[in-house]
């Protein structure tokens, strides 16, 4: 057998290499065009926020299963026969630039919903009393990515965001639009913001307050950065409501901290102040309970109520908004597909005054929310979800 | 969350929590508020990415980070240093999102991401040892591979298949760009996928953010953000 020359060899493996890059480059997609066999989706609204307008009965919750706002006269109260109670109004769609919603807001004058955005679109849109459908909003914002919570001074029309993915809190102009920049930003290390998510305004004694889920990201001292700043690292902390001056600005520590094992915190998302009372209500979500304190406590205190047990119908409730008029609270319980409305004063495992139900009370919520990722347990033959 | 990774041989599921830099692991039978039964994080760790996959075979995590790799001991807890890294202008590796391990054929693949105007993503291939300044093995990018980002990937050993949810471009709700493709591990350059599963009204898909292979029913299960659900197809033609 003759030995082959460099160019004998070396031209038909150019051309193979090109052949076979050209026809993968010419390759046709074969397109699997059918139905799935099995799907596992919730048909119903998970809740995630409320608020409430006590002048007009206006009970406005955001849904992040199906991506809706949705209101209701807050004097609704579903038949315990009936299937779900309608809304008075849905907005929905992707003209809306609503989606993974976490907080909402009703402006008291012109009755105008602010909602957030969390994970999956970076807006704060703002919509109509008479918005509804698949509308575009009055204005909208762009707001940091992992926006949660909402709170609003009235008095300066100012707006204070939570936003989780930078452990921050920003103040924006209540009427800010388009690109505008935040008039303050609240970050760094010596702000002990572990996974900020609620936030309430005490306007009486000048103060927020903060819920945090207890996930930090340990800074080096003086540091004004937020999450993954360099030479940054993450640590688990117990949950906790911290506090601070209304006109906080910059790297600034906490006038005070609850925190601890006797608050019975898990997950406390948007929390609620009542300034007459002088009490702090919080929805616990992985505890499927409302925690209340004072408003001055600080370190690891018992609550001075508690709402909890199967008689409440509460599970995972992330949202919380106060009616000092109608002395309720509202409470968002994203796992019964329902609002549960209670007085200020309830205790204990104790029945809602009303629930709103937006599914069927048989059903239990899903809870799928934001499915970044599937597994498969090849042994127990069973689909992981993460959310 | 934005992973989970089930390791079949140690019966355990593997999660970052990207807040709290942690990668955790947990019994694959846990249940309520269980926690953890070990936990990668501190100081030395740099966990960074959001996502993860796992070796079995031979006890390793990879964490994809933007510019970088990152690779742990399975068996870790606490905090522990990458044991290597996979970094460097020649490794092509930006905005590195998603990443799959093959611990049969030695292959380690990696989804690029997209946000704004930033270039589109694509899939670059390593061997699964790779450390350092590495040149990637093949890179599949540009218009005909459709690729604008990559969420979760998953691999098929037996027939070199890589899987991966596209979810069109970032900024849109209902993007119309948006499908799961198969490319093969022979693939490289601008190459269209071998097989794709479309959005649409047939499918029902609008967004799949995540996908995962049940070979013994020749199944490929997707998770959709704008549907939030899971969705099983039956796909024999790919197994």
């Amino acid at each position: 057998m003759s030995e082959r020359t460099p160019r004998t060899w070396l031209l038909p493996a150019v051309c193979a290499v090109l052949f076979f890059q050209g026809s993968n480059v010419a390759r046709k997609p074969i397109t699997i065009e059918r139905a799935p066999q099995r799907v596992i989706k919730d048909q119903y609204p998970s809740f995630s926020a409320v608020a409430v307008d006590a002048e007009t009965n206006m009970l406005v919750v955001t849904d992040e299963n199906l991506f809706q706002i949705l209101e209701y006269d807050r004097r609704e109260n579903t038949a315990p026969k009936a299937r779900l109670s309608e809304p008075k109004r849905i907005i929905s769609g992707p003209n809306t630039r609503a989606e993974m919603m976490c907080g909402a807001y009703i402006d008291p004058v012109t009755k105008e919903i602010y909602v957030v955005n969390n994970d999956t679109q970076n807006w704060l849109p703002i919509f109509s009393r008479d918005a509804r459908g698949n509308v575009t909003p009055s204005r909208y914002l762009a707001a940091p990515h992992g926006t949660f919570g909402i709170a609003v001074h009235e008095e300066t029309q100012q707006m204070f965001l939570t936003v989780q993915h930078q452990n921050s809190i920003v103040v924006y102009r209540k009427q800010a639009s388009g690109d505008e920049k935040p008039l303050l930003t609240t970050q760094g290390s010596d702000t002990q913001w572990t996974d900020p998510t609620g936030s309430t305004l005490d306007l009486k004694n000048t103060l927020i307050f903060v819920s945090n889920f207890g996930n930090a990201q340990v800074l080096p001292a003086g540091s004004r950065g937020g999450r993954r700043a360099p030479e940054s690292y993450g640590r688990f902390d117990p949950p906790s409501i911290t506090v601070y001056p209304l006109d906080a600005s910059g790297n600034v520590k906490p006038l005070r901290t609850i925190e601890g094992p006797h608050t019975m915190m898990n997950w406390p998302s948007h929390i609620v102040l009542h300034e007459a009372r002088q009490e702090l209500f919080v929805a616990n979500d992985a505890d499927d309970s409302i925690l209340v304190f004072r408003a001055g406590d600080k370190g690891d205190v018992a609550p001075v109520r508690m709402i909890k047990g199967p008689n409440t119908g509460i599970k995972n409730p992330p949202g919380i908004a106060l009616d000092v008029k109608n002395n309720e609270i509202s409470i968002a319980s994203m796992g019964t597909h329902s609002v549960l409305i209670f007085p200020v004063t309830a205790n204990g495992d104790v029945k809602p005054a009303r629930v709103i139900r937006g599914g069927p009370s048989n059903q239990a919520a899903l809870n799928i929310g934001n499915p970044g990722a599937v597994g498969y347990d090849s042994k127990r033959d069973q689909i992981l979800v993460p959310n | 969350m934005h992973d989970i990774r089930y390791d079949e041989v140690h019966d355990e599921f593997l999660v970052v929590n990207p807040f709290a830099e942690a990668i955790l692991t947990f019994r694959a039978e846990s249940s309520g508020q269980q926690a953890p039964i070990r936990i990668i994080q501190g100081p030395h760790v740099k966990i960074g990415g959001t996502r993860l996959a796992v070796d079995p075979v031979h006890n390793e995590i990879f964490v994809p980070d933007s510019g970088r790799i990152r690779v742990y001991p399975r068996d870790a807890n606490g905090d522990i240093a990458p044991i290597r890294v996979i970094e460097g202008p020649d490794t092509q590796l930006a905005r590195a999102a998603s990443v799959a391990v093959d611990p049969v054929n030695n292959i380690l693949v990696v989804g690029l991401n997209k946000t704004g105007d930033e270039p589109d993503g694509a899939i670059l291939m390593f061997n699964r040892t790779d450390s350092g300044n590495v040149k990637p093995r093949a890179v599949i990018r540009g218009p005909k591979s459709e690729i604008i980002r990559i969420n979760q990937m998953a691999v098929y050993p037996p027939k070199k298949l890589i899987v991966a949810a596209m979810p069109g471009v970032e900024e849109m709700m209902e993007p119309t760009t948006a499908f799961l493709g198969v490319w093969t591990y022979d693939d490289n350059g601008e190459v269209p996928p071998k097989w794709k599963i479309p959005i649409g009204p047939k499918t029902t898909l609008k967004k799949p953010f995540g996908v995962v292979l049940n070979p013994k029913n020749k199944e490929v299960i997707i998770s959709d953000m704008r549907l939030n659900a899971v969705l099983t197809f039956s796909t024999p033609e790919i197994f």
